[in-house]
């Protein structure tokens, strides 16, 4: 069983897990961190972006004026922004045969992965990610296609160049392998390949394992995977959550007695207490409108944000905010409030329960309808002629590199009465930032990672055992930052095994039994014999006949015609002579004596050893060895003898 | 006894000598026995004023089929009737104590199984063994035995009566003169029988409990523990009250157990055990005399135990009855509960050489699990102020060093600091994010602020409780604790120059930013703070300005106060608006005009009190104006402030909150001092129990004349005072009229004196409107007998005051609403009512018995 591991990225994983005759990848995160090298696509034309200096070498010699531009002391490529794909040279992605993807966030590299690798299996996942994940493309499609850019950056990329570079340009890794955005068109294909999982449904692969998605408390359908064949099992563990915010809450149990489990999608954040950041946006939120600012959230259209309106449903009121605009502008913005109305059966208990009274599980409905909170596809259109201020406005990308968010930056950030607060824990806010500075505009973190932390995994791994835990190098060692932090590492008996990106991972533990049928006509002709009490042993002879992975035992008559289509055709027939007989039971050692001597064997001198006896026939030269699990009688040149001696030895055992 | 009790008591000891089952309720004889305590000590004889009781008891303790809670009672009125030598003769005579306390007698019965009886007859006992007879009788009867034997009892509390019963009789016979008249006293003079009898029966029961005390200290396996335990509490409670030669004694005795004891070292006894030997100290020195050696080494042995959490506790035991003389024992306890904190933080409070300390080894093992690091720390915590001033001479660090340390740990807490010493990594784990371990620090540092060279660390403190009041996963108490180290901690600066630019901002920053917090109790807090800091000076050289000035600037706060007033949750409205009358006090006292801000706010208070749906906030405006009045430097040239007088009396005393109420007839009461404080006859009504004893005092000297009270009462009437006054004492809530009731009567002394009316002619012209329509005017009128017109009456306030029976009502006010209810004949009444219920109802069985629950 082996794991090759195709993503650096512990919460946008991608591997792939070979297990029994299937390949199967868990996962296809796209890492976007990458877009953080270049320059933001604005909506509107930007004068200040439009006349950032070019970037040149101190010494002059390199000038790429037309791809780099410089920006308060940090350069950025000037393009369209490409993404960080997952490895695809380390094994044929042709040869994958399903794809299980565990939530929303974690599917949008599937167009690079299913278009063009020649992958032709299926991919399953639950119909909210399906469905929000499609929102999530379109979204990302949108952004893209609606600012596009004639050229495209290359020159930078070349090693030589790139080496000269100053950092965080020089140190990244595998540009060359960097991708544009999908399209539409391509996103569709993807998704046509998606056959939709409910949670505990058992789908079969090829009869060999059997594959099962688990409620992970993450997000709106999230999943966690259970792989098992009869006598093994892999759990996946993917971006899950203990915490009590609008899904299913997560299934633990199901996880027990798994021998290998793979632990990816930790908390980003592991100081960062969601329900402490929850508080502090709200405050942060209340005090800049007081103060006559606006609020600015660059958020993704599906996830926290419907915990963060729930929040603000109940704050706004406390605040008095009754009266301030709430503004939610994203091409999905219509489709993602509506989308999480109607999976009822996603949701977590109280949710479920409103459906029957009837209300929206969701307050953002009443927030709606009381023109509190007001949603938008683009800052065009209607949105313009009612904006007003001050207001919130929640808006993608949370990466500032494109979306409508890129125009709120430009418009709000020079005044220091504004704020812009993060709270998706994807990209490292100074980063984000650094193509708006000088930047006069307040800057809030409040990152809120609702996935597992150390605490929480330590104590579920305490109660589901599994045999080994596998996870991404980085939950090895406490974080860079906080190297104090011992507590901010998963401390495993035996310690888990990390991989990085491109590691390939023999996965600790052997396949040791395989589920094999008998038919009941051959089973009819077994005629066992009692060897304890309690345990018959047969011995049977048959032809094993396996297919889709399931293996029977059929009488040796019934070999069925190899079809001529097989390439492997069997180098001979199967041999048709009976088996020989097996022996069983053990050689008392006395007795066997009194035997040696009635047949006049009478020199023999008994060697006590650690598995047993050796018998030495002085007279004959010859030894027995006498063991547990064998019996050697080593007589050269005296054929009669030895098997006289046989024949003594085997009247005291059992044959079958 | 009064005549109506005596003729009902024998009714009501028939009825508890039928069955007692038909009791109104369960505290009814608890009720009684109180009642006939109460008899006794004013001197009464039970005997002798209801006869009947005797033959209650006689007939009760003969009839087994009782029910055992009226048997407990009889047992106990027997003690009670016994506990003078005249009463226990009587009895005697009539051979009733032997058999009341009889224990064969209930044993027999099966009644002994009852926990009721069994504490009966031991409460029954103690309050008969108030003289020598009936310690005779005590010892004779061989009641010791049983009573050692209850003092291991399944009840807890018989177990803890006997073990009390036992300290009594030690304590209260023993021979010491100077300990007044109780002792059995071998020398006195008249060495008469009786006393050698006593003598000699003391001596016997001194006997009887030293053996047991010798015999069962040590326990004998591990399920007599609770005898030892019980032992321990006992000799504590001898040790802390016993003289010298009782002291010795038992001391003597009990030496070579206590000493098996300490070796033995079983965790449970540590704490009980450490009472013993401290009680053994304190009486010892208490009598001056030198501390007896065996316990100095004791108590040097239980600093010494191996286990590290009974060593603590053992040393927090020490440092806290203070026996701070011993300045070896003292050095070593400090050392003790200050390792797990020189641990943890890896500061060196114990010297660098403490690394070699035998017990560090072993405390680091105990730090490694959670639940005992968090509760080594906290009580590490709770005894580092007191660690703190001790002298210099026991600290083996400076006692800065311990704020540094508190400080340190704190920043483990958070998560926030690099490192952690070396190897005390696992132990760190256990602290971080600890809210218990997070509180108790913040409670530390707050007492903290007084130890010496504390204010050289002002500076760093506020660092660290920026970060906490700053961290988003504090949780409100915690913020709370910050806030109040905050304002301990610039208390203590004697100026706050230190203050940089940066943590300017950043505290304004925060205080703005947890103004708007989603968690009430953090808004709450965070109010409260600029309140508590705007009351405080900047600087103890000058009077300018105020630390909140210095900390945040002069226009921070109003404005976050202001906002405040409209916070959704009342307690921070309420909250707000104290914070506001502290933030503008100042100004009040300088005189300062008001300011435009100061108009506004209070036209907001005005709405809060007309209009707030809760009371927090209406009561917090009243006191609002109440402080405003009573800082202001001449109130009365204030007109804005008298402006809102009148709304506040008339909106106040109209309120449905009788708390809103009575700080009303607070800020009418400051009215009325500022107008007659200069009156002859006028005392101020202070909050003693009855205005009779209330001190006078006069604070400026009186007029010549009684000229001005016709004005004075005149503008009284006119800002609505009287009307205040007297629509609260027609109030039906008792604090409101006893309060209207005390001012009207200081009121009448003031302005209507009794005399010659031709003194007080002028001031009789003065009168007040009384509302129609049903209200407070309606009543007053009732009593005062004017007739009712339409729109109401004007009456003469004079008059009014003599005539409203103020004294009377007075009367009637200041005893309890329900002394009614409580009264022995209501007691008796209702037992002997409920009997007639309950016979009605067992002999009808079809009625129904109405309980009428008042």
């Amino acid at each position: 069983m082996k794991l090759y591991c195709l993503s650096g990225h512990p919460t946008l994983p991608c591997n792939v897990l070979k297990f029994k005759s299937t390949t199967i990848m868990l996962d296809c995160g796209l890492d976007t961190t990458s877009v953080l090298n270049f320059l933001p696509l604005p909506l509107v034309h930007s004068p200040r972006l439009s006349k950032l200096p070019s970037w040149v070498s101190k010494d002059g010699t390199i000038n790429l004026e037309k791809e780099l531009k410089e920006c308060a002391g940090r350069v950025f490529v000037d393009s369209q922004p490409e993404f960080c794909l997952p490895e695809r040279e380390l094994l044929d992605l042709s040869t994958v045969d399903v794809i299980l993807v565990s939530n929303y966030h974690c599917m949008m590299a599937l167009p690079y992965i299913t278009e063009h690798t020649g992958f032709t299996g299926t991919v399953y996942a639950t119909e909210p990610t399906l469905q929000i994940g499609r929102l999530l493309m379109e979204e990302l499609v949108t952004f893209m296609e609606r600012v596009p850019k004639a050229q495209s950056a290359t020159c930078w990329k070349n090693k030589e160049i790139q080496r000269m570079l100053p950092g965080p340009l020089k140190d990244a890794v595998d540009v060359w392998t960097w991708k544009r955005s999908y399209s539409m068109q391509e996103v569709n294909s993807a998704l046509s390949k998606v056959q939709l999982v409910g949670y505990s449904q058992k789908v079969e692969l090829f009869g060999a394992v059997q594959v099962s998605p688990l409620s992970s408390g993450y997000s709106l359908g999230s999943s966690n995977w259970i792989i098992q064949s009869h006598h093994e099992k892999v759990s996946y563990v993917s971006g899950s959550s203990l915490l009590t915010t609008h899904p299913q809450p997560m299934d633990q149990s199901s996880l027990k007695n798994s021998d290998v489990l793979i632990l990816t999608g930790l908390t980003q954040m592991p100081t960062a207490n969601p329900d402490g950041m929850l508080g502090e946006f709200c405050s942060n939120l209340a005090m800049t409108i007081r103060a006559g600012g606006n609020v600015l959230v660059p958020c993704y259209s599906s996830g926290v944000i419907y915990d963060l309106l729930e929040c603000l449903y109940q704050f706004i009121d406390n605040a008095n905010l009754g009266t301030t605009p709430f503004y939610f502008i994203s091409p999905v913005a219509n489709s993602s409030l509506e989308f999480s109305q109607i999976f009822a059966e996603w949701l977590c208990h109280n949710k479920q329960s409103k459906v029957y009274l009837p209300e929206p599980p969701f307050p953002h409905a009443e927030l709606i309808q009381t023109n509190k909170l007001k949603h938008y596809s683009s800052i065009h259109g209607d949105f313009s002629s009612e904006f007003r201020q001050p207001c919130v406005v929640f808006t993608g990308h949370p990466s500032l590199r494109f979306g409508d968010v890129v125009h709120f930056m430009e418009l709000w950030g020079k005044s220091s009465l504004n704020t812009i607060i993060f709270t998706e824990p994807d990209f490292s806010y100074l980063d984000a930032l650094a193509p708006y500075q000088p930047l006069a505009m307040k800057c809030v973190y409040c990152p809120i990672d609702t996935r597992l932390n150390f605490h929480q995994v330590s104590k579920l791994l305490k109660e589901v055992q599994p045999l080994h835990v596998v996870c991404p190098e980085q939950y090895t060692q406490p974080p860079q930052s906080q190297a104090h932090r011992s507590d901010l590492m998963l401390e495993l008996h035996p310690p888990p095994m990390p991989y990085r990106r491109c590691s390939v991972l023999n996965l600790p533990f052997r396949r040791r039994y395989e589920r094999v049928y008998i038919l009941p006509e051959l089973a009819n002709s077994l005629v066992p014999s009692e060897i304890k009490p309690g345990v018959s042993l047969a011995t049977v002879s048959a032809v094993l006949h396996s297919k889709d992975n399931k293996h029977t035992l059929q009488r040796l008559h019934a070999i069925p015609n190899v079809p001529k289509k097989r390439k492997r055709v069997p180098e001979e027939p199967p041999v048709l002579l009976g088996p020989k007989p097996l022996l069983s039971g053990a050689v008392p050692l006395e007795a066997f004596l009194a035997t040696l001597q009635k047949h006049g064997i009478t020199e023999v001198k008994v060697e006590e050893t650690a598995d047993g006896h050796i018998l030495h026939l002085q007279a004959e030269d010859t030894l027995i060895q006498l063991e547990e699990d064998g019996t050697h009688i080593v007589c050269d040149n005296n054929e009669p003898l030895r098997t006289t001696l046989r024949d003594l030895v085997l009247r005291f055992l059992q044959r079958l | 006894m009064d005549a109506d009790c005596a003729s009902l008591l024998p009714g009501v000891c028939a009825v508890l000598a039928a069955s007692g089952r038909s009791l109104p309720d369960d505290t009814s004889l608890e009720k009684l026995l109180d009642w006939f305590t109460g008899l006794t000590e004013a001197g009464g004889s039970l005997l002798e004023a209801c006869p009947c009781l005797l033959e209650f008891i006689s007939t009760v303790v003969l009839n087994t089929a009782v029910d055992p809670g009226v048997l407990s009672f009889a047992l106990r009125l027997t003690g009670l009737m016994a506990a003078t030598e005249d009463g226990y003769e009587k009895l005697q005579e009539r051979s009733v104590l032997d058999q009341v306390f009889q224990l064969q007698r209930w044993r027999e019965a099966g009644l002994w199984e009852d926990p009721c009886l069994r504490i009966g007859w031991i409460l029954g006992l103690r309050s008969m063994l108030q003289h020598p007879k009936a310690l005779c009788f005590f010892v004779q009867s061989d009641f010791i035995d049983p009573l050692l034997q209850l003092q291991t009892d399944a009840s807890l509390f018989v177990a803890s009566a006997a073990n009390q019963m036992l300290a009594h009789i030690l304590l209260f016979f023993q021979p010491v003169p100077s300990l007044g008249c109780n002792g059995v006293d071998k020398k006195e003079e008249d060495d008469d029988d009786g006393t050698k009898r006593a003598s000699a029966a003391y001596a016997a029961a001194l006997a009887a409990i030293s053996g047991y005390l010798k015999e069962s200290l040590v326990p004998k396996k591990y399920t007599a523990l609770r005898q030892s335990l019980q032992i321990l509490k006992l000799l504590a409670l001898l040790l802390a009250a016993a003289g010298p030669p009782l002291c010795d004694g038992l001391l003597q005795t009990a030496g070579d157990p206590l000493e098996d004891l300490v070796a033995a070292g079983c965790s449970q006894l540590t704490l009980p055990l450490m009472d013993v030997l401290l009680a053994a100290c304190s009486s010892s020195g208490f009598n001056q005399r030198v501390p007896d050696q065996r316990v100095g080494r004791l108590l040097s042995s239980m600093l010494d135990v191996n286990e590290p959490a009974d060593l603590l506790h053992a040393a927090a035991a020490f440092l806290r009855r203070g026996h701070h003389s011993d300045v070896v024992n003292t050095t070593r306890a400090v050392r003790i509960l200050l390792l797990p904190l020189h641990i943890v933080t890896g500061q060196t409070l114990l010297g660098t050489n403490a690394t070699a300390d035998g017990r560090r080894s072993s405390a680091v093992e105990q730090l490694k699990c959670k639940t005992s690091c968090i509760s080594m720390t906290c009580v590490t915590l709770t005894n580092a102020p007191r660690i703190a001033l001790l002298p210099l001479g026991v600290l083996p660090c400076a006692p800065d060093l311990i704020v540094t340390a508190v400080l340190s740990l704190l920043r483990i807490c958070s998560g926030v600091s690099s490192s952690s010493p070396p190897g005390c990594g696992e132990v760190c784990r256990n602290v971080i994010g600890s809210g218990k371990v997070q509180k108790c620090a913040l409670e530390a540092l707050t007492a903290l602020d007084g130890s010496p060279g504390a204010t050289e660390k002002t500076s760093e403190v506020f660092t660290v409780l920026m970060q906490y009041l700053e961290n988003p996963d504090s949780d409100p108490t915690v913020l709370h604790k910050s806030y109040q180290a905050f304002v301990k901690w610039t208390g203590v600066c004697t100026d706050l120059s230190f203050v940089t630019d940066q943590l300017r901002l950043d505290l304004v920053e925060l205080v703005r930013r947890r103004a708007c917090d989603m968690r009430w109790e953090v808004r709450d807090s965070t109010v409260e703070f600029l309140g508590q800091l705007a009351g405080l000076r900047a600087s103890a050289a000058t009077t300018e300005g105020t630390a909140s000035d210095a900390l945040l600037g002069a226009r921070c706060t109003t404005p976050l106060l202001k906002e405040a007033l409209q916070d959704a949750e009342s307690y921070v409205r309420a909250s707000a608006v104290s914070a506001l009358a502290k933030s503008l006090t100042h100004g009040w006292q300088q005189g300062a005009a008001p300011s435009e801000d100061e108009k506004e706010i209070v036209s907001r208070l005005l709405e809060i009190l007309s209009q707030d749906t809760e009371g927090f906030p209406r009561r917090a405006v009243v006191q609002y104006f109440a402080s405003w009045f009573s800082s202001s430097a001449s109130p009365s040239s204030a007109p804005l402030l008298m402006r809102c007088a009148r709304s506040v009396l008339s909106q106040g005393s109209a309120d449905l909150d009788w708390e809103v109420k009575v700080h009303t007839l607070e800020l009418a009461q400051l009215l009325l001092d500022e107008a007659f404080s200069g009156h002859r006859g006028y005392r101020k009504v202070s909050d003693a129990p009855h205005p009779r004893a209330a001190v006078s005092e006069l604070t400026r000297a009186p007029r010549a004349s009684p000229e001005g009270a016709e004005s004075d009462l005149a503008a009284a009437v006119e800002l609505g005072v009287v009307a205040a006054l007297l629509s609260g004492l027609v109030d039906c809530d008792r604090p409101v009229g006893l309060r209207a009731c005390r001012l009207l009567m200081a009121l009448r002394d003031a302005v209507c004196p009794p005399g010659p009316p031709d003194a007080t002619a002028a001031v009789a012209t003065v009168s007040c409107e009384l509302p129609g329509g049903g209200g407070w005017g309606e009543e007053i009128r009732k009593t005062l007998g004017v007739e009712s017109g339409e729109g109401g009456a004007r009456v003469s306030v004079c008059e009014a005051l003599r005539s409203l029976g103020l004294d009377e009502r007075l009367d009637v006010l200041t005893r309890s609403s329900d002394h009614v209810h409580n009264s022995p004949l209501s007691l008796l009444q209702d037992i002997l009512t409920a009997s007639a219920a309950h016979t009605r109802a067992d002999t009808q069985p079809g009625e129904e018995v109405i309980v009428d629950c008042y």
